[in-house]
């Protein structure tokens, strides 16, 4: 049985923190359990669907029939094969996205029957362009007003073409009850991972922001990744961080999504004197934060809505994301917020004017805003920000106990 | 009773050492960077202690910074220069709002809030333009020491314009603009203007005074005036600009020992500092 590293209690079988298999130390072969279960419901007749945005509604490819596999890629060493076709000045999660294709590198792309695709930003919009030459490929069109009731209609209309594509492709019938049995599932999976992010809310929390983030899955729906939700907050009970948690700055990373493999900045955060209770991005709370409607007559208008919702900076105006924010910010009782956005990121970069402005001058907390790519060659330009950041922190801290 | 900041810098490094009764400078040093930046931050805070009279059993603390600050393994901690620079700026400028800091291979503009504490800070530290290293660059082409680029911009007519951002392209306009006969005097305090302009745009349009100058690059007569002139708005100069970041870590070194409550140890300035940023 596996020792989880962290533990101040390494003693199996007693009143401890760590009982049978840990559910971190489960997850940090997060790949291997993924690639195990998608070869298996392969083989009995599955399809595996590649999807690469919280956008895409996941229930009604498992609906279908299907296994929605995340294929956002978080590597560096994908990179220089995607540059021979892809401009260098681009997004490094899109640039290693369609390098993994170029490599034949990721086994759940090579096994995928179909990959669903939205146009997001341009970026993305234009490398699926070029990955669709090689792979079967739908790509569905999102609409940026998420205020606007036609704007919906529209969506709808793309998830209902999203359906009948799966049905013919797939040869079967996607039934209503086919979708609520996903949204069960889904919602389901949603609740567990909130009630995860949810133990970071605590002034001592057991476990930290990367030991969560690791705990997102490859694939969604997973029946034994469910288990594990399920049983983690009873199995860290009692678990301590190290260093400990009252010593380190309550920190709220925000921003662009950090897919399996691009922790770096996360890892700056939590080396030097940080610990990230909330991350509000796509690889973090934000597309937990609302449920699918279980007892919504029609299922797919559902969908439509809670996916619709997503508050993405692409969206116009994205006001929700911020309202978001400034609650997470509380409930968090987060000291400070680090917004990291991928180099190239043209929607969050402008945005972050407006996350600064309600952090500084709403919240009246400190805000540091990080551009970087994949490369490892800023990490020391960064930790020497995090500090600072942190000391700023405390001199807030050391001013208003001295009031 | 001795505290001690040691600011190890791109260029050179730099020792403060300050009483613990009143936190006045008792001693100070500075050395070239080197190959080896333990061995030399060693040199010179062995010859700041002897200057000062004192034993190393009475430096009750050390607080390295600077770029180097984790090779000082003989310090008891280290703390940004971002933090060293407010707290050593303020000790003479105890109402600033901006410090700018342009050393050897870096520039920061650091904001202070009305409380004294440090706000938010850009820094440049990835690209040559905007700091020392452009000037040293200048005085090598124009076959000039380094202490002579002030006096020379002094006597410009009219300063250069550089239009280059980079420093590596800008060397290829200045030889351009030497062969059409443009005077020394004028190319020089055209990149001391490229440089204020550089920090200007850090400034972002928003800049709150009082701003204060400090650093290596504050040394070079001619750039607080530059600087000046791309802010719009009057710039001081600290006394000893290679200094603040040192006494800062040295200021933070007391400052630690005595942490709140403040207690009948912490010396009259240090209160009157916390005082200062209570009101």
């Amino acid at each position: 049985m596996e020792r989880c590293a962290a533990a101040k209690k390494p003693e199996i079988g007693t009143n401890n923190a760590c009982s049978s298999v840990c559910p971190i130390t489960y997850f940090k072969s997060q790949v291997k359990n993924c690639l195990d279960y998608a070869t298996e419901r392969k083989k009995n007749g599955a399809k595996i669907v590649g999807i690469m945005c919280e956008y895409t509604p996941r229930e009604i490819i498992m609906a279908a029939g299907g296994v929605p596999v995340c294929l956002c890629g978080g590597s560096l060493d994908m990179i220089g094969p995607a540059e021979k076709t892809l401009p260098a000045n681009l997004c490094p999660l899109i640039k290693s996205t369609f390098g993994y294709s170029v490599e034949r590198a990721n086994p759940f792309l090579e096994m995928s029957d179909l990959l669903v695709a939205e146009t997001t930003c341009d970026g993305k919009k234009k490398m699926y362009e070029l990955l669709a030459e090689e792979r079967p490929m739908h790509v569905l069109e999102l609409p940026q007003k998420p205020d606007d009731p036609d704007s919906f209609e529209h969506w709808l209309i793309e998830l209902k073409k999203l359906k009948n594509i799966l049905e013919v492709r797939f040869s079967t019938t996607i039934t209503d009850e086919k979708l609520r049995e996903a949204i069960r599932i889904m919602n389901r999976e949603r609740k567990l991972r909130i009630g995860l992010a949810d133990l970071m809310r605590a002034e001592a929390p057991p476990l930290t922001g990367r030991e969560l983030l690791d705990m997102k899955s490859l694939i969604s729906g997973m029946p034994i990744d469910l288990e594990q939700y399920e049983r983690a907050p009873g199995a860290l009970k009692g678990r301590e961080i190290y260093p400990p948690a009252n010593s380190l700055v309550r920190v709220l990373v925000t921003g662009v999504p950090t897919p399996h493999g691009a922790e770096r900045v996360i890892d700056i955060v939590e080396k030097n004197g940080g610990l990230v209770v909330c991350q509000e991005n796509c690889t973090g709370i934000k597309p937990l934060q609302e449920m699918v409607d279980e007892d919504a007559a029609d299922p797919l208008g559902a969908l439509a809505e809670k996916y619709f919702h997503l508050p993405c900076a692409l969206m116009t105006r994205n006001t929700a994301r911020i309202d978001q924010l400034r609650k997470l910010a509380g409930e968090f009782n987060v000291e400070c917020v680090i917004e990291l956005v991928w180099q190239a990121c043209i929607t969050y970069d402008i945005e972050s004017s407006f996350v600064k402005r309600m952090v500084e001058d709403e919240l009246g907390l400190p805000y540091l805003h990080i551009e970087t790519d994949y490369s490892p060659s800023d990490t020391a330009r960064i930790a020497l920000r995090v500090q600072a950041l942190f000391e700023t922190v405390k001199g807030k801290k050391d001013f208003r106990r001295e009031r | 009773m001795l505290y001690a900041g040691i600011d190890a810098g791109s260029r050179t490094i730099k020792v403060v050492l300050i009483d613990a009764t009143d936190a006045r400078i008792v001693a100070a040093g500075i050395i070239d960077q080197g190959v080896n930046q333990a061995r030399l931050a060693r040199a010179v805070f062995d010859k700041a202690l002897f200057d000062s009279g004192a034993r190393k059993s009475d430096i009750a603390k050390i607080v390295a910074t600077g770029y180097g600050r984790s090779a000082l393994d003989w310090a008891d901690t280290t703390v940004t220069e971002i933090t060293c620079q407010a707290y050593g700026v303020k000790r003479n400028f105890p109402d600033v709002r901006t410090i700018i800091d342009i050393g050897g291979q870096d520039s920061k503009l650091i904001r202070l809030g009305r409380d004294g504490v440090v706000h938010d800070f850009v820094m440049n530290d990835r690209c040559a333009a905007g700091t020392g290293r452009f000037l040293e660059i200048v005085a090598q082409r124009l076959g000039m020491k380094l202490e002579d680029i002030g006096p020379t911009a002094e006597k410009a007519e009219r300063p250069a314009i550089i239009s280059s951002m980079c420093v590596v392209f800008a060397e290829t306009e200045i030889v351009g603009l030497l062969a059409s006969e443009e005077s020394p005097e004028n190319i020089v305090a055209g990149v001391q203007n490229s440089i204020a302009k550089r920090i200007g745009t850090m400034a972002g349009g928003r800049i709150d005074g009082p701003i204060v100058f400090t650093g290596g690059v504050a040394l070079v007569t001619g750039m607080r005036d530059a600087l000046a002139g791309a802010l719009k708005n009057p710039v001081e100069i600290v006394d000893d600009p290679q200094m603040t970041g040192a006494l800062g870590a040295a200021i933070i070194a007391l400052e630690q020992m005595n942490k709140s409550p403040l207690s009948d140890k912490t010396p009259g300035i240090v209160r009157q500092m916390h005082e200062e940023m209570l009101k």
